[in-house]
């Protein structure tokens, strides 16, 4: 039961994950792989770190954020397919920007999302136990 | 009628996702699950636009299943973690394993496609 209520709320909020990169391309028409990748590396990082601090969070509500809404809006094939296009463009300089500012930028981004999500979460947990 | 089938193909890259790193997770305390996904799906991408699919049938399938299929967020998460439990040289190498074979295997599966669709 439990794990069909888990599958259900990923395959939900995969599609609305998968539905707003799928906008947000249109909205950034070069840039929306590295909107949406930064973005949910961030978000990820967040939800994460907020939920090991603070431990209220059923676990299909969190898969369904997380694994299903945070892991669809992101993606990895569209990042590496872009890369292929640039090289088929002979754009070696925008590529290696793009790569270093994904890598880099993903890597922070999750990061920083971390440190908000364990400064949130552990407030949070305080005023419950208070 | 475009956008509800990249929704549902995102639903079940997303939901393929989750159960193969269920499967592949029981096994060890390191999971492989994240880096065999993106590595595969970004390989399927490159063969599908290699091959020139119709746009509506792109969209669904690269953009829809592939797209929820794959993750970028996970996987710096995963490097995030290893980084805290100060396993760098791990950390390094699934890092440089995931960019650099992730782009190959998408350049190798767009020149399949391209091979495969040829006549």
């Amino acid at each position: 039961m439990n794990q069909a209520k888990c599958l259900l709320s990923i395959a939900f909020f995969g599609a609305i994950g998968g539905c707003l990169r799928y906008f947000i391309g249109i909205a950034f028409p070069f840039m929306g792989t590295i909107v949406v990748n930064l973005l949910g590396c961030f978000l990820l990082g967040f939800l994460t770190f907020l939920w090991l601090n603070f431990h209220t969070v059923a676990s299909w509500l969190s898969l369904g954020l997380g694994t299903g809404f945070v892991g669809s809006f992101t993606t990895f094939s569209g990042f590496c397919l872009d890369n292929v296009k640039l090289l088929l463009a002979h754009q070696m300089f925008t590529a290696a920007g793009y790569i270093c500012l994904s890598v880099v930028g993903g890597w922070l981004a999750a990061k920083l999302g971390m440190t908000v999500g364990i400064y949130v979460g552990q407030r949070l947990q305080l005023g419950k136990d208070r | 009628m475009l956008i509800v089938l990249l929704g549902l193909g995102s639903s079940i890259g997303a939901v393929c996702r989750y159960l193969i790193t269920q499967i592949l997770s029981k096994k060890s305390n390191w999971s492989w699950a994240t880096l065999i996904i993106n590595l595969s799906g970004s390989f399927l991408l490159g063969i599908l636009f290699g091959s020139k699919l119709n746009t509506p049938l792109y969209l669904i399938l690269g953009s829809g299943v592939l797209g929820g299929y794959t993750t970028f967020s996970t996987l710096n998460i995963e490097l995030l973690f290893l980084h805290r439990s100060h396993r760098y040289r791990l950390e390094l190498g699934y890092a440089i394993g995931s960019y650099l074979l992730g782009f190959l295997l998408t350049l190798f599966g767009f020149m399949l496609g391209q091979a495969l669709t040829m006549n």
